[in-house]
């Protein structure tokens, strides 16, 4: 027999699918723009696919259990269980996401027992990054890498994506160093973030998921401030994904 | 099968509009009508000068965009919500209401109460926020029999201690049947849903003892017979919940409907319009009925207090009596003695009880209940775990 299960995580900005085998191996990764319509991305993702359960999780889950009749689970058990299987013995989980970021804290028996959410505003998640490097020029590819360049940093005392936008053009407009404010906006960031890691879980390695986890300032940033080791999942962006497909996967087996 | 409404009386879930209805009956018989806001306002002594105590309206989000044109646009909802209607003059409640008794509970609300008083009679009391200390229970008692005087004069009658002792047994009388109805709640699954008891208490707060009586009894041969009949909400697999934290109502009530979404069952709705108001007892026959009143409302857990260690004690005793798998504290966005406690309520729900604790920020816009339902859904994940 040759089951396979999926995972799929209809985030605000990318939704991914993740499909492993009755081992729990990967055998399928995919990842498309969400898009306007959700639904239909889930669909061509799921194109060509036969799994014997699909588990949804991200911000269009509930959509997707109505119009596919699939299971669902939250962000925060699935984030938990994709950081797990990267990292077995993950504790701490950080998750910033497109629209949202997360903390979570494991415990001794691999289950969520708290965690914190940051949903009200762009500040501090994927979005808040993007809209600062088109500010400045930069590609997000490129947004970390320039700002670790810099030779010193600037202050920035706006966190929300809108104010924080026009200090930088002000910032621009007195002569400052792009890759300084740069690393004034990581910096500022990582402050937030911290502070929300600390309320959840004060120690240990953490595991860093989510799309801003592939910039490598942020992730200096945050082990130098915390004192602590951020590890890097191979695909941090896919952690929610691969963890509803091992969901998916172990809710059969227990059945 | 569809479980009969509690009070089956065609008002169900539309509580404001069956209480307006026993308002304007009162009205024609001659009573007059004190507006109050909190749960602080000394229900027995107004109900001893033979006038009848209305909630005011705060729970809207309509009225806020009215109240931003005056207030701070970062102010608590409550607030906001409570002034957005008395300058569209759309809370029906206010316009039957010839005074208004109001207590200094936080700077928000004694700011606002100012620029309501250019509109309507407001006796403001000055509530004492150390409530451990002597002199606490001294000013409240001279702040109530002020609160007398104000009473007196501007509705021109006189009140005897012998009438206030009377009205605080109906009042104890009244909780104590209150505290029978929520027992239905404590049961494994609950006979009671969270429409229902904030349907009796929004009732019940406001009502004279001597007569919502007899429909409280009804009530509860009602539960009885759903009792016989096997009648329950939810499963013995439903997760419970107890909300505690700032006053739910109206448009704040999402925080219950989002839990019942999730598949969750509210069994105890742990504020000043769910089960808190119906909690204490007042002493009878001290011979000095204004302070045993002073002493209950003093008592009044509230995050205003400090230090509000009662406010733990409490919830231990609600967590013991109603045994929740999870405990939600609702604050209202910019509540900030409520948001400031909750760090100590986390602490103590989970060290001293084990149980998984979700802190909610919010206000009355429907803009966030797809993140709610998320943390409510994961608190569920981590209470099944």
């Amino acid at each position: 027999m040759n089951e396979e299960f999926a995972g799929i995580d209809i985030g605000s900005r990318t939704t991914k699918l993740v499909v492993v085998d009755a081992a729990g191996a990967v055998q399928r990764r995919r990842q498309a723009d969400t898009g306007f319509e959700p639904m239909a991305t889930a669909e061509k993702l799921l194109a060509g696919t036969s799994c014997a359960r699909v588990m949804a999780t991200g911000y269009g889950r509930n959509l997707f259990e109505i119009a596919f009749a699939g299971r669902t689970v939250t962000e925060i058990k699935a984030h938990a269980r994709g950081a797990l299987a990267f990292f077995p013995g993950t504790r701490t989980v950080l998750d910033i996401g497109g629209q949202d970021s997360k903390v979570i804290a494991i415990g001794d028996n691999g289950r969520v027992h708290r965690f914190e959410m940051n949903d009200r505003c762009a500040a501090g998640t994927g979005k808040f990054m993007e809209v600062m490097a088109r500010t400045l020029g930069y590609a997000i590819e490129e947004f970390g890498d320039e700002a670790l360049h810099a030779d010193s940093d600037i202050a920035i005392s706006s966190m929300c994506t809108v104010f924080a936008e026009s200090e930088v053009t002000s910032l621009i407009a007195k002569g400052r160093e792009r890759r300084e404010i740069a690393l004034g906006l990581h910096s500022s960031v990582v402050r937030r973030v911290a502070a929300m890691v600390g309320r959840v879980a004060t120690a240990g390695d953490i595991v860093f998921t989510g799309g801003v986890a592939k910039n490598p300032c942020m992730r200096a940033l945050l082990a130098q401030l915390l004192g602590r080791r951020i590890l890097l999942p191979a695909e941090p962006q896919l952690a929610g994904a691969l963890g509803a497909a091992l969901l998916a996967l172990e809710s059969e087996k227990y059945q | 099968m569809a479980i009969t409404p509690l009070m089956n009386d065609g008002m169900d879930g539309a509580p404001a509009k069956r209480v307006l209805h026993s308002m304007q009956e009162q009205k024609e018989k001659g009573r007059r009508i004190v507006g109050i806001y909190c749960g602080y306002a000394p229900i027995e002594l107004i109900q001893a000068m033979d006038l009848v105590p209305a909630v005011l309206c705060a729970f809207a989000e309509g009225p806020i965009a009215s109240a931003e044109t005056v207030l701070p646009a970062n102010l608590c909802p409550l607030i906001k919500s409570s002034y957005g209607y008395i300058l569209e003059g759309t809370c029906p409640f206010f316009g039957l209401s010839e005074a208004v008794v109001a207590e200094t509970t936080c700077d928000g609300k004694k700011k606002m109460f100012e620029l309501a008083a250019e509109v309507k009679p407001m006796h403001v009391m000055d509530l004492p926020q150390l409530p451990d200390e002597a002199e606490a229970l001294v000013n409240w008692t001279a702040m109530i029999r002020k609160l007398q005087g104000f009473l007196e004069k501007t509705f021109d009658r006189r009140v005897s201690d012998d009438a206030i002792e009377a009205s605080i047994k109906a009042t104890n009388r009244k909780n104590r049947l209150m505290r029978r109805i929520f027992d239905y709640a404590a049961l494994h699954p609950p006979l009671l849903c969270w429409q229902e008891m904030y349907d009796v208490g929004f009732l019940a707060l406001p009502a004279r003892g001597e007569e919502i009586e007899p429909l409280l009894e009804s009530l509860l041969a009602r539960l009885a017979v759903r009792r016989e009949q096997g009648e329950c909400f939810g499963t013995e697999r439903s997760p419970r919940v107890l909300v505690t934290g700032c006053p739910v109502g109206g448009d704040a009530l999402k925080i219950f409907r989002i839990i019942e979404e999730a598949g969750g069952l509210v069994v105890t709705p742990d504020s000043c319009t769910g089960i808190k108001s119906f909690l204490g007892e007042t002493e009878e026959d001290t011979g000095d009925p204004v302070a045993a009143i002073a002493r209950r409302y003093l008592a009044i857990p509230c995050a205003c207090m400090t230090p509000n260690t009662r406010r733990l004690t409490a919830l231990s005793q609600l967590i013991d009596r109603f045994r929740p798998d999870a405990v939600v504290d609702f604050v209202l966005t910019a509540c900030h003695s409520y948001n400031v406690e909750s760090h100590k309520i986390g602490r103590h729900v989970g060290e001293r009880h084990g149980l998984p604790y979700l802190k909610i920020e919010s206000n009355y816009s429907k803009s966030d209940e797809g993140q709610i339902r998320t943390k409510i859904e994961a608190l569920f994940e981590i209470a099944r775990s």
